[in-house]
């Protein structure tokens, strides 16, 4: 009984446009220039969770696999897994629908990730 | 307004709320038998439309949003357990991006009690759970609030440097 929401479409279409063109944007120029880089080293010193994140994905963009995953491996793999929980509420919002699960990890596999994560961020200003 | 209600695959209906909350209390409706009212986009279990399972009366709050409170156990229905869970955002995958991209330490922050959100829903406490997810959001929120803060300034430079390469 729930129909596409057509207002709400062009949302997705701007979306998937911008994201082309930073990505397009980010593989000729690797973000220099533009991108302002990491705040919280520039102030600390020390990295974030996120840092490598535009080295990675612009090594990515321009086919060097390996060398994009070593920027920032957690990020690498946890990327792609939040985009896709972005992507399943924005279809339901455009088709109208609530989502009734959408991405959850569970009870451990959350845990699991925070813990990843906390560990991430530590090893790599201590190592 | 008028309710439609879903019992042994047959339609029912219309009746009113106070018609509809009575069928609830004596049992003949139960907490997973699908309503529906004109305006909503597809037909609900009971215990997930929020007017319905909010006792008396009450209007406020959205249908969309489907957060359910807890019911005591009915006396009629004996100890049963809800069937379906209600949808309570872990707002996961926003405090992973606001990790990754915003440059602070908060997103992590976000992570802790989106991880909570989805404990509590595992122990069915969706008071708990309703309570994380709106603190998880708040992070998630402070997050993305102070990288913006941060980087617009920034951005708006390097557009007023771009708009010297147009003429």
């Amino acid at each position: 009984m729930s129909e596409i929401r057509w207002t709400r479409a062009p949302f997705l279409f701007g979306i998937f446009v911008v994201l082309l063109v930073a990505a397009y944007f980010l593989r000729e120029t690797g973000g220099a220039g533009w991108m302002p880089g990491c705040f919280f080293r520039k102030v600390t010193g020390f990295e974030c969770p996120g840092c490598g994140m535009t080295r990675g994905t612009h090594a990515l963009l321009n086919g060097r696999w390996v060398e994009a995953f070593w920027f920032n491996p957690v990020g690498m793999i946890l990327l792609p897994i939040a985009f896709l929980g972005f992507g399943i509420e924005l279809l339901a919002w455009v088709r109208g629908k609530s989502v009734f699960r959408g991405l959850h990890f569970g009870r451990w596999g959350s845990l699991i990730l925070l813990g990843v994560m906390v560990i991430w961020w530590v090893g790599r200003n201590v190592f | 307004m008028s309710w439609y209600y879903s019992k042994n695959g047959q339609q029912q209906g219309p009746v009113s709320e106070q018609v509809l909350r009575a069928k609830f209390s004596s049992g003949e409706i139960s907490r997973t038998d699908l309503v529906w009212k004109e305006g909503m986009s597809d037909w609900k279990p009971y215990s997930s439309v929020t007017e319905l399972s909010m006792g008396g009366g009450s209007l406020v709050g959205s249908i969309e949003g489907n957060v359910m409170l807890p019911q005591p156990p009915q006396a009629g229905l004996g100890a049963r357990l809800p069937m379906i869970s209600p949808h309570i955002p872990s707002y996961l995958w926003q405090s992973i991006i606001a990790t990754l991209f915003c440059c602070m330490p908060f997103g992590i922050v976000a992570i802790v009690y989106a991880a909570k959100v989805d404990s509590l829903l595992a122990v069915q406490d969706y008071l708990g759970a309703q309570s994380a997810s709106d603190s998880a959001k708040i992070w998630v929120g402070v997050s993305v609030g102070i990288a913006l803060l941060i980087y617009i300034p920034i951005i708006i430079v390097w557009m007023i440097g771009l708009s010297h390469l147009i003429h």
